[in-house]
Order: structure tokens, then sequence, then C-alpha cells
């Protein structure tokens, strides 16, 4: 479970970049968070995560607040970042080696992990060569198994389909699910509107720093009194702001 | 032209901190600079009274221009050495490269920006190497606004020949060979070239026996023509000839005849650069970026062993080691000083143990100065570890990476410790080839060698907690390419200012006190090894509120 309570957030004093942000994303859930550029997505996971802090409110992760016990409550997640051009110098079965010795993974479980992972994204062939040598993909994946390797809780992915092919993308996504039904949570962003509407329990869209809305799929469209497609009400929603 | 000079701007820009830093940010910055300057104060003033003994003396045989053609000329040899080094990485293999590829620009556009930032970084170091010896000479001769005027005209202009030859070498050795493919691999290759030939130059200038210290006998080469470092650089920039006579003539109608010859010699050398570019650049730059892997399968032992367990904050310094280890531009700023350094302090010794008396004489200084060797051991082993960027980059080494470390749930004390592993192993190591390289050559005995490993060790420890200290509060993370984030970096510079100041502080504390070998080194053990705990202390207390607020 995630929570945010009256997060906000500005550059150099000026730019409202979150301004109030509450949020409560449940256990057993996949929650998408939509918004058009610059809405304030990445600025919202980077505080959830820890790399910034909010000037003011209060983040929770499964009850553990992030300011006050930052370790305990960045070993619930596990997070990836928009870009995926990370450790490029690093071979690829070193980083994910690297992420399982940072969150702890014991050696028996380790191996078999890596193994699968590597099976389901397809890189058996990639792990002994160098980051720096993958395709914008292949490193989006390597990347994604540095997170699964530990298992955590929460999943929090920043534009996670970005660059995969359609088998690694049908296969995170059918991860995402098992995931959010063994009971925890995954909490993504997203601009591919037709993944959002298909996959994820819930959405919120935030534009210029403020939630819009926040449900599903029909409460929205009832919401508007619409029977129009996510895409059609997003347009319609981010417009008039 | 007009793209040249937009593109220059853009890349300027995009190199600069000044551009994104927050409000007030500039001042802080210009502060410390400022800062620095008075720090460096002692060195510049040195030179500058290097470079007037010197004039005094030549003035005399009405030989004073001699200065300016050994200024001219060192600078020139610096800049092609230099710009060896600076143009594999720009031209080559900066990230901006893939992006201006496909843009609808000529090689001799997107060249001419580089060439034009190059530019503009050279004349930082042109500024230490003849920016004193310029006013000086100006002084010391009482000469006229055109003196000056033409000093400023030459100082812009000295630079292009050297950089633009060594443009054309690279360009032509990345054309016709396909070295450039195994970027890494040439990268380093250039590097260690450009430090060999430092080194080379260094034993050159030992050879000739015409050490610094010693004006009168480099007067009497200056003169004479034995000069071997003059006569090098006027045959390699023969256009340094016309510079110097453009200077020395300034008050002249020849001294404008030979500013304008320099200069349209110089512009020679520009278009030559442009025609080559024209002609070289795209095939060797072309599908460098591409690097590819075997793509074989990791079984067995190799994937038991690259998969092995470690505790988290070993497995974050291994990752530290391995980044350093196959970086170039990393392992030549922050691998080989540590290696090389002590060598270079050896090149001076080289033929001393032929000379018995010499080597009586400084077994009698070592027994006689009592517990200051040891703090002159010391002071090499800071120094050593300042040339030594490891820890002072730790940070800034990372880049956008940092971030997602981050959000890693990890210690900050764990954090502290994994980055501060390889720069203390290598000061260590340079300690180590330190005390082989003071053993081979000079009277040294067993305890005092132990004493002063026992010493340095606390000294190297602290110097990079405090490089960690400096990055922590300034990293500069949104680099291009490698290069950017150890080379056009200050922080270094900020660590050799503390270094030199601590050392100073440390000799004169301890000539003044005058102790014998023993308690010194007691002494300085505990100083050292206090100051270590409260800076520890301070890092572990307030570091984690420092790291919290690098966002950006």
């Amino acid at each position: 479970m995630i929570e945010l309570n009256g997060v906000s957030k500005s550059y150099n004093g000026i730019r409202r970049a979150v301004d109030n942000l509450d949020l409560t994303i449940p256990d057993g859930e996949i929650f998408g968070f939509l918004g058009p550029n610059g809405a304030g997505k990445t600025t919202t996971i980077k505080m959830i995560t820890g790399i910034i802090k909010p000037d003011a409110g209060q983040i929770r992760i499964n009850g553990t607040d992030i300011a006050t016990d930052p370790i305990k409550a960045k070993q619930r997640f596990g997070y990836v970042p928009d870009s995926p051009d990370l450790f490029l110098r690093l071979k690829g079965l070193e980083y994910v080696s690297f992420m399982a010795d940072i969150y702890g993974v014991e050696q028996d479980v380790r191996n078999s992990r890596i193994e699968t992972l590597a099976k389901r994204f397809d890189m058996q062939d990639a792990l002994g060569d160098t980051i720096q040598s993958y395709s914008h993909g292949m490193r989006q994946k390597i990347v994604i198994m540095g997170v699964l390797v530990h298992h955590p809780e929460v999943w929090i992915l920043d534009e996670p389909l970005t660059g995969l092919d359609p088998k690694s993308s049908f296969t995170l996504k059918e991860m995402m699910r098992e995931h959010a039904d063994s009971g925890r949570t995954v909490f993504f962003s997203t601009h591919v509107l037709e993944v959002a509407e298909k996959l994820c329990d819930r959405v919120a869209i935030i534009n210029k720093g403020k939630i819009l809305f926040c449900g599903t799929f029909p409460q929205m469209q009832e919401h508007f009194q619409s029977h129009q497609s996510l895409e059609s009400l997003f347009l319609e929603l981010t417009k008039h702001e | 032209m007009n793209n040249i000079w937009l593109l220059t701007k853009i890349m300027l820009k995009n190199s600069s901190r000044l551009g994104s830093r927050k409000k007030g940010g500039e001042w802080k910055s210009l502060m410390l600079v400022a800062l620095m300057l008075i720090g460096f104060l002692p060195m510049i003033i040195s030179g500058v009274w290097f470079v007037a003994e010197l004039y005094d003396g030549l003035a005399q045989i009405g030989q004073e221009s001699a200065i300016l053609g050994l200024g001219l000329a060192l600078v020139s040899c610096a800049i092609f050495v230099l710009g060896i080094i600076y143009v594999i990485t720009v031209f080559y293999y900066s990230q901006d490269v893939e992006h201006l590829l496909p843009l609808p620009l000529a090689p001799r556009e997107i060249l001419g920006a580089k060439f034009l930032v190059a530019l503009f970084y050279e004349y930082l170091t042109e500024l230490i190497l003849i920016g004193p010896l310029l006013v000086v000479y100006g002084v010391k001769s009482d000469a006229g606004v055109l003196y000056y005027l033409f000093a400023i005209i030459l100082f812009l202009v000295v630079p292009v020949v050297p950089l633009a030859l060594s443009s054309i070498l690279v360009m032509l050795f990345m054309r016709f060979t396909n070295i450039g493919k195994r970027k890494d691999r040439f990268r380093l290759i250039g590097g260690i070239v450009g430090i060999g030939a430092v080194l080379g130059f260094q034993y050159f200038i030992q050879k000739q026996r015409s050490a610094m210290e010693d004006i009168e006998q480099l007067q009497q080469q200056l003169l004479s023509g034995e000069n071997v470092l003059l006569n090098l650089a006027t045959q390699l920039f023969p256009s340094t000839k016309l510079a110097v006579l453009a200077l020395v003539e300034s008050g002249y109608w020849s001294g404008m005849g030979y500013l304008l010859a320099f200069l349209l010699a110089t512009i020679a050398g520009f278009l030559v650069f442009s025609f080559a570019g024209d002609r070289l650049y795209f095939a060797g730059v072309m599908g460098i970026s591409e690097s590819a892997g075997t793509r074989k399968k990791v079984e067995g032992d190799a994937f038991a062993k690259l998969a092995q367990k470690r505790s988290a904050w070993w497995s974050f310094a291994i990752k530290e080691w391995r980044v350093i280890w196959r970086t170039p531009a990393y392992m030549l700023n922050c691998l080989l000083p540590s290696l090389l350094m002590p060598f270079l302090i050896l090149i001076p010794l080289v033929g001393i143990q032929e000379k018995k008396d010499v080597l009586e004489a400084i077994r009698g200084w070592i027994t006689g100065t009592g517990g200051l060797s040891v703090a002159i051991f010391l002071a090499g082993s800071i120094v050593l570890a300042c040339m030594n960027s490891a820890s002072v980059t730790a940070i800034t080494r990372e880049g956008q990476a940092f971030f997602l470390s981050k959000s890693f749930p990890l210690p900050f004390r764990q954090f502290l410790l994994a980055k501060l592993f390889p720069g203390t192993i290598l000061s260590m190591l340079s300690i180590l080839v330190l005390l082989a390289v003071a053993a081979w050559f000079l009277p040294i005995t067993p305890l005092l060698a132990s004493l002063a490993v026992l010493v340095s060790i606390p000294g190297v420890v602290l110097m990079n907690q405090f490089g960690f200290l400096i990055d922590l509060q300034r990293p500069k993370l949104g680099w291009t390419s490698e290069q950017e984030a150890v080379k056009q970096n200050i922080n270094p510079l900020f660590s050799l200012l503390f270094g030199v100041l601590l050392t100073g502080i440390t000799v004169i504390g301890v000539v003044s006190w005058g102790g014998s070998l023993i308690p010194v080194a007691l002494v300085l053990f505990l100083v050292f090894g206090i100051l270590n705990l409260l800076l520890y202390r301070v890092l572990v207390k307030k570091g984690p509120e420092w790291m919290d607020k690098i966002e950006e």
C-alpha cells in the first residue's frame, strides 16, 4: 500500500510541480498514473521513492514513513526509473546480482530467480555482456529484472513499457497482474492509454501537479456521463487545465 | 559560419554548470573560484618571481626575448599533448555526436564548434602557463599599450595551430585505422600515450639538467640555443617565432607585420584543419558509438562467480571498482595517477646513486632532521592522494544513476564506506610505490619506512574523506561524457588546495617544533587519526541531509 497525504513540491520556490497531493493505492491493485508531459508524474514517483524530498506532506509505503524510516521503507519497494541508461559498464548479470546484494537476496533463491527472469524476458544470451552493448529495450528489461530479483512488495514503475518488444511487454503486464492478484501493489506511470484502460484496476490523472480524477474507468465514464474511451476522456480532462 | 557559432553556444551552455544552477548559485561558484585563486596565490607569486629573475639575468646581455620564446613554446607543446586526449574524447566519443550526425551540418561545422569549445578550455590552461609570463615581461620591459594589445591577441590565437595539429593527427588515425571501433581500448591507449609524453618530457628536461631551480643554467641554454625544449617547439610550431617577434617589436611597424604574418599562419592552420575535417571526420566517426556484445550464454562456474552473494556495501564498493577499471576516463584520472606519480617523483633521482657524496649528504640530512623526514613523506603521500580523483568524483561519476542509488535501502554509513573504498585503496597503493621508490634511491632505515607508512595511512584516508565531502557538496551529475565528469570538474582542485594547505601546516609545524623521529611520528599519527574521526563523524551525521539535497 502506498499513501500520500498533502504532498507538495515546488522548484526554485516558484513553480509548483506537485500541489497538495492525496492518494491511496491499496494492496491488490494495479494503479495507473496518467498525465501529460511535465504534469508531475515523475516528480511524484521520485518523492515516493525517496529520491527527492517533498516540501510538505507525508508518504508511507506499507505503513512505513519514507521520511522518518527511509531504509525500512525503501526495502519494501522496487523502482524502475524512466531512463534505463544506467550502470552501462556493468555486465547484465553483474547488475542484477548487484541489485540482489543491495536488497540482501540469498544465494539459493537468487540463482533460480535470475534464471527464471532471464528466460521470461529472453535475456539468457545477453547476461554476460555489458549493458552498454544492449538496445534500449534490453536495457529496460535488465533494469526490470534488477527490481524483480528482490521480490519487492510494492512495484513502482516509471514508464516501464517504453521500448519493450511485444512479447516482453506482454510478459511484464502478465507479471504485474500476478503481483497485484497475490495481494500486493503495482504503481506505474504510462502514456499509453489503451494499456491503462485494459490493465489498471484504478487510474489517477494528474495535470499541473494536481489530481484531476482518481478512480476506476467505469467510475470515470459515470462521472463524465459519457461512454467515450479513456483516451477521449483524458484529452477532454486535460484540455481545459 | 552561423551554424558554427550556434553550435558553439549550445555546447558551451550545455557543459557549463552556471546555466542550471539555482538562484544564488553563481555567487557561490564565483566565491569558490576566488577562494581557490587566493589559495594558489603562493604558486602564482613564485612563478612571477621566477620569470622576473630570469628576465633580469637575460636582460643584462639583451636576450630577454628568449623568455617569450620559451613560454610560447611550452604552451604550444602542452596544448598539443592535451589536445590529443581532448580531441579523442570530445570529437569522437562524446554523447552529443550521435545527436549532431543526423542534422544537416557539414563536418567542418560540427568540428568548428567543437574546436572552439576546446579552444575555450585551452585558454584556462594557457592562462596558468603564460598569463603571468606575458604580464611580467610587459611590466619589466616598460612595454607600451601595443604590447598588451598584441599579447591579448596572441593569447587568443596561439593555441589554434597546436590544437589543429593534434586534431588532424587524431582524425587521420581514426579514419585509416580500425582501432577507434574498440573505443575503450583506444581511449586508454590515447591517454597512456599522453601520460607517457608527459613523463618523457619530464625525463628530457631532467636529462638536460635544466631543472627550473637553476636559473643561471637555463639562461645559458637559452642563449646558446642548446635548450632542447625550445628547439623542439620551434621546429614543431615554426610560427611561434613570428609571435615572439611581434611581441618584441610591438612598438614598431615591423611588429605589426609579424603579428599579421602570425595571424595568417594561424588562419592557414585552421583552414587546413577544416579541409581535413571535411574529408576525414564523418568516415571516422560514423558507427563509433556502436558496441557489440558476444551474446553467449553464461553458465556453470561463470554464472556462479558473477551471481555470488556479497554484503550490500561490499557489492557497492566492487561496483565502484569495476566502473573505474572499465572506464578509460576514470582509469586515467583515478587509477593511473596513483601508480605513475611516484615515478614522476623518481625521475629527478635517476643517477643519484652513483654520487656517493650526495647520498652521504642526504643520509646526514635525514638523520639530522629527525622528525621532519617523516613529515615530508606524509606530505608526499597527501599530495599523491590529491592527484587521485577517485573519492573527489565518487558521486559525480555515477551521473544520473546516482538517483537510482538514492532509492536503495543502503544506510549512509555503508554508502560512505563503499564510496571511499577505491580511492583509499589506490592512495595506499601509491604510498607503497612511493616508499619503494624512496627506499630504492635514498638511504632510508626500516624504522623510518615503517613510521612513514604508519603516519601516511591516516593522512591519505583524511584526504579521501575530504574529497568525498567536496563531491557531496557540489557533485556534477549532468555530464554527457565520462571525460566531462572527471576533467571539466573543479572539485579535484579544491581537494588539491586543501592538501597543499594541510601539508604546509604540517611541515611548518614540525619544523618549528623540531622534535625527533618517533615523537613526531606518534603525534602526527594521533593528530591525523583524530582529524579523521572528527570528519567521519561529521560525514555520518550531516551526510544523509546533504545527500537528500542533491535533487537534480
